[in-house]
């Protein structure tokens, strides 16, 4: 697993150069990169959450674009449109700003749901069908959106089919001391994300996306994801847990992170480190949870303590 | 149980594990079968058993073998085993109604009185019986359906307890018949305890071994320790207690012999031959009085193999032969008769043939209690005999009335007892020739008391009797012959030694025969009670010297099971105290004994092992561990840096092992457990009192949270007897 831990320190490296102190955080954002998942940010203002994705963009050797969203974005903005050419007497497909290698999504939750559903098939797909043309976005494509989870003036809720299309939701935390004296003094001596330069070129990407879908899997550990996914449905306190999709994507982020810390198979180690980032977007809490001011956190750490870890099984296997 | 993921090699192991823990698990079951079998040893003596539970049980092992190496013949296994125990059984036990061991017709009829006759026949003997085939066979035949029983269950159900419960039902039986108590009784418990325990091991049932293994030995435990303790100077319930051997609706009384026989002295009645000392012989003791006849209600039932011995007594034998029925001389404390098989009251030493038959001879063997003078001259009256035997009913004034003039007015007592006995020596005489006074009821003793003054030994004894009774001193009438004198050689006992007697009951020492008449001094050896009686007469002060012996408290009314209930605090202590420091010891034996069993695992398994070894030595510590536990959270929860160091080496190698494609390689096992060698280094430097609890923490080996031992180890139940 060289290419994909290579590409993961590669990225780690020209990322820490901006954003300090969060080496986790990054290594997770990597992860859904190389498992060709898409990763929505989500804290307070002020956090690095657009730094993080533009970093994480600079880094990239291919294409990318900022969409920031806003209540007047139209659907067309994004997935692009027809153009009349008179000179030539045809319509011409103008591509929006969803065709790139990176799609920076800033501040998501701002833009109509009609804008936001725009999305949807190109985070699926990754096509999208104007005037029913499909036309398919570069590869590696991935959705790196951002979002205030607690302005609610001017922003409209992301849906839940919405939400299920990202792979991993991240929040960037506040910086312990010692990393914000950092963040300080990088940001006085001036450097920028858009002063990163590329690491890694799209065919060595692609390789490291293809060597992580390589990645052994033991029935085990996939039992275990899938277990982890039932026991959400059947928990009492959540009025829907995670879809099939959902433990999917908790295996495909597990490889990913196995693969970023040079490792060809994946451990239970590995599916519990992404549980939280992976499905907690995905679970929906009862009205009576909510009101009890449960969080879906706690919820899923109550499954992750609940669902016995593999080894006991593999014991008797 | 995953099925598919294991290589050709691990499944190989695997089938041969299953087919070892199956023998396990039916040696298991059979051993359960063993337990409550041999718990009949207070009725038959452990020798007796071994070897019919052991050929019964063997036979059941073999063709549960054989079973498993041809599957055509399973559905025939309880037939075929069945058959074998018995055959077993047969050659065994039954040989003599085999021809040349080929089972006949008597054979069969014979194993089924053994199934429909001799528990009751047991029942109705001493014990120890005689371990003869017509009592013995009910034992074996009641272990071999309960391990037949508990195999097919094993076989055919999804869970290994109800493989139990014949032999649990078997068990019930013997308690039934005699509860062991006291030590027996612990170890008992324990033992069947710990097969439960090896059963559930070697099954392994997914969820069921945590809570049923957790409970079984606490519920043994206190169990065998409530038994062992509860009560223990008391004489446990026993079906017995309701069992006699019925009386014949008429039956020769001996005291109504005792005139005619006087009449033709000269005619034998049997033949002696003994080097111990004896006075006398008895035929039968009465303790009833209706004013006219004497009777007696003991229970009669079939001598077995021995009579127990009372503290501080001599074995004497004897050899006698021409006696005639129903009753056959005998001794207060008969042992054991070797002979014809006899009929025993064993609260008279009466002995009785079965059934009438011509003269009959046997050897005797009889207790002769050592009884010093000063405790008979010292001793006062046996209250709870006296509560026993009962009220006298009426009696006449006059009767009293010499009652009171014969000792005085003091409270009843052995000296009381003896006085009463100088005075019918000394005031009234011995009747002989061929006009002599018969009968013993109200009329006769008033006639005796009052007016003649002259009687046979049957007179002075029923007179002792009643006036002794009417004083508070429990007594009965003995009949019997009294034993003339010899110069060695077989002794002639002829009718002129007919005698009737009296005897009393004194306290810690028993039924003390006495001799108003002075008859029964004929010059032969005396030994025992008799010599002590007659060194208290002479140390007998005069009537008027006569003390009366201090007050005591009562004694508990043992007719009352409310009355007189200690609580044996102090056994019960030692007991639970016992029980609590075996099982503290046992937990770091348990716990050493699974490091072992994790440590010796082949491949993967030690590698597991070590992982489960490291978190349960954590847990023993305080750290919290759930199922979905991993080697990394508790890596992420440690603080210590050799700990950390072991978890992390062991957390490589688990994620090798386990989830990589390679597998584990040939030291992965030597690795991780060197891994928890540094968990256990780093544990070590833990405060003392941290690391005692952990190491005698029940919680340790009976968790119920899926991580037990019998969990790591689970394998199909349908695997142990195919």
């Amino acid at each position: 697993m060289t290419a994909a831990s290579e590409v993961y320190d590669a990225i780690s490296t020209n990322v820490a150069r901006v954003l300090r102190g969060k080496p986790e955080l990054v290594r997770l954002a990597v992860a859904a990169l190389l498992a060709e998942g898409h990763l929505l940010i989500e804290d307070v203002p002020g956090l690095g959450k657009t730094t993080l994705a533009r970093c994480l963009a600079r880094s990239i050797g291919g294409s990318w674009s900022r969409i920031q969203f806003t209540p007047d974005l139209l659907p067309g903005d994004i997935t692009g449109v027809q153009v009349y050419h008179q000179n030539v007497e045809r319509f011409e497909f103008h591509p929006g700003g969803i065709f790139a290698n990176i799609v920076l999504a800033d501040e998501i939750n701002r833009g109509t749901p009609k804008t936001q559903s725009a999305l949807l098939e190109v985070m699926a797909e990754r096509t999208v069908t104007v005037d029913s043309v499909r036309h398919e976005v570069p590869t590696p494509f991935m959705v790196v959106a951002t979002q205030n989870p607690i302005e609610m003036a001017g922003t409209y809720r992301l849906p839940e089919a919405q939400l299920d299309r990202f792979l991993m939701r991240l929040s960037i935390g506040y910086p312990d001391l010692g990393t914000e004296v950092l963040v300080i003094m990088s940001h006085c001596a001036g450097v920028e994300p858009d002063e990163l330069s590329p690491v890694v070129d799209i065919p060595t990407l692609r390789a490291a996306i293809t060597q992580v879908r390589s990645g052994h899997l033991d029935p085990h550990v996939v039992e275990y994801a899938a277990r982890l996914a039932a026991a959400t449905r059947a928990h009492v306190a959540l009025r829907h847990g995670a879809s099939p999709r959902g433990s999917i994507a908790l295996v495909r982020a597990a490889q990913a992170v196995a693969a970023t810390r040079g490792r060809a198979f994946v451990t239970p180690d590995d599916v519990k480190e992404v549980a939280g980032p992976v499905l907690e977007h995905r679970l929906i809490l009862t009205a009576d949870a909510e009101l009890d001011q449960r969080r879906t956190s706690d919820v899923l750490a109550e499954v992750l303590a609940a669902v016995p870890a593999p080894a006991t099984s593999a014991t008797v296997a | 149980m995953i099925q598919g993921v294991a290589t050709g090699g691990r499944g190989a192991d695997r089938g041969g594990d299953r087919e070892a823990r199956g023998r396990i698990a039916v040696a298991a079951v059979l051993a359960a079968a063993v337990v409550p079998g041999l718990l009949f040893q207070p009725v038959f003596g452990f020798r007796a058993l071994v070897a019919p539970i052991a050929v019964v049980v063997v036979a059941c092992f073999a063709v549960t073998e054989l079973c498993a190496r041809f599957p055509r013949s399973q559905p025939w296994r309880p037939v075929l085993a069945t058959a074998a125990g018995l055959l077993g059984l047969v050659e065994l036990l039954l040989r003599d109604t085999t021809v040349a061991g080929v089972p006949t017709g008597a054979t069969v009829r014979a194993i089924v009185a053994g199934v429909s006759e001799s528990w009751l026949l047991t029942l109705r003997s001493t014990w120890p019986a005689r371990p003869e085939p017509d009592l013995l066979l009910f034992v074996p035949l009641a272990v071999l359906v309960a391990a037949v029983a508990g195999v097919e269950l094993l076989g055919t159900g999804r869970r290994p307890l109800p493989a139990l419960l014949p032999s649990l039902a078997v068990l019930g039986v013997s308690q039934l018949f005699g509860a062991v108590t006291g030590v027996a009784a612990i170890v008992a418990g324990v033992a069947y305890a710990g097969v439960a325990v090896v059963l559930l091991l070697a099954t392994g049932r997914a969820g069921a071994p945590g809570p049923v293994v957790a409970a079984m030995l606490p519920v043994a435990l206190v169990g065998a320790v409530l038994a062992g303790t509860a009560q223990p100077e008391r004489t446990p319930y026993s079906l017995r207690d309701q069992q006699h051997v019925p009386q014949p609706t008429r039956v020769v009384n001996p005291l109504s012999e005792v005139a005619s026989r006087l009449r033709h002295p000269d005619e034998p009645v049997f033949t002696y031959t003994t080097s111990g000392p004896v006075d006398r012989w008895r035929l039968l003791a009465l303790d009833k009085f209706d004013g006219v006849t004497w009777s007696t209600d003991g229970g009669q039932r079939w001598l077995g193999d021995a009579l127990p011995s009372p503290a501080h007594a001599t074995s004497h034998t004897a050899r006698i032969e021409g006696a005639a029925g129903p009753w056959v001389p005998s001794q207060a404390l008969p042992a054991a008769v070797t002979g014809p098989r006899l009929l025993v009251d064993e609260a008279t030493g009466a002995l009785r043939l079965p059934a009438r038959t011509g003269p009959v001879s046997y050897e005797l063997r009889w207790w002769e209690p050592s009884v010093q003078a000063g405790d008979l001259i010292d001793g006062a009256v046996d209250q709870v005999e006296a509560r026993r035997i009962g009220d006298l009913g009426p009696v006449p004034r006059e009767v009293a009335d010499l009652a009171r003039t014969a000792v005085g007015d003091i409270r009843p007592s052995a000296q009381t007892a003896l006085a009463l006995e100088r005075f019918l020596s000394e005031n009234y005489d011995l009747a002989e020739g061929p006009d002599i006074p018969t009968g013993s009821g109200w009329p006769q003793l008033r006639a005796f008391l009052l007016k003649n003054k002259v009687g046979t030994s049957e007179q002075f004894a029923a007179a002792y009797v009643v006036l002794a009774r009417f004083l508070g001193i429990p007594a009965r009438l003995a009949v019997g012959y009294r034993a003339p004198a010899s110069s060695g050689g077989p002794v002639v006992v002829r009718n002129r030694d007919a005698l009737v007697w009296p005897e009393v009951a004194i306290e810690n020492v028993g039924w003390v025969p006495l001799d108003p008449t002075r008859a029964a001094t004929t010059g032969a050896a005396r030994g025992g009670l008799a010599e002590a009686a007659d060194r208290a007469r002479a140390q007998l002060p005069p009537a008027a010297d006569l003390v009366a012996p201090a007050l005591r408290p009562p004694p508990p009314d043992a007719t009352n099971p409310d009355s007189g209930f200690r609580v044996p605090w102090r056994t019960l202590a030692l007991a639970v105290t016992g029980a609590f420091l075996v099982g503290v010891a046992a937990v770091p034996l348990l716990t050493a004994l699974r490091a072992w069993r994790r440590r010796r695992a082949p491949g993967t398994r030690a590698v597991v092992g070590a992982w489960f070894e490291a978190r349960d030595r954590l847990r023993a510590h305080g750290m919290a561990v759930t199922p979905g536990t991993t080697v990394r959270d508790v890596l992420a929860a440690v603080s210590d840096p050799t700990v950390a160091a072991g978890l992390s080496d062991l957390a490589d190698i688990l994620d090798a092992t386990l989830w990589s494609p390679d597998g584990a390689d040939d030291d992965a096992g030597p690795r991780a457990w060197a891994a928890v060698g540094l968990v256990r280094k780093g544990l070590a430097k833990t405060p003392w009192p941290m690391r005692l609890r952990a190491a005698v923490d029940p919680r340790l080996v009976l968790r119920r949270d899926g991580w037990t031992m019998a969990r790591e180890t689970r394998m199909e139940v349908a695997a142990a007897p195919r």
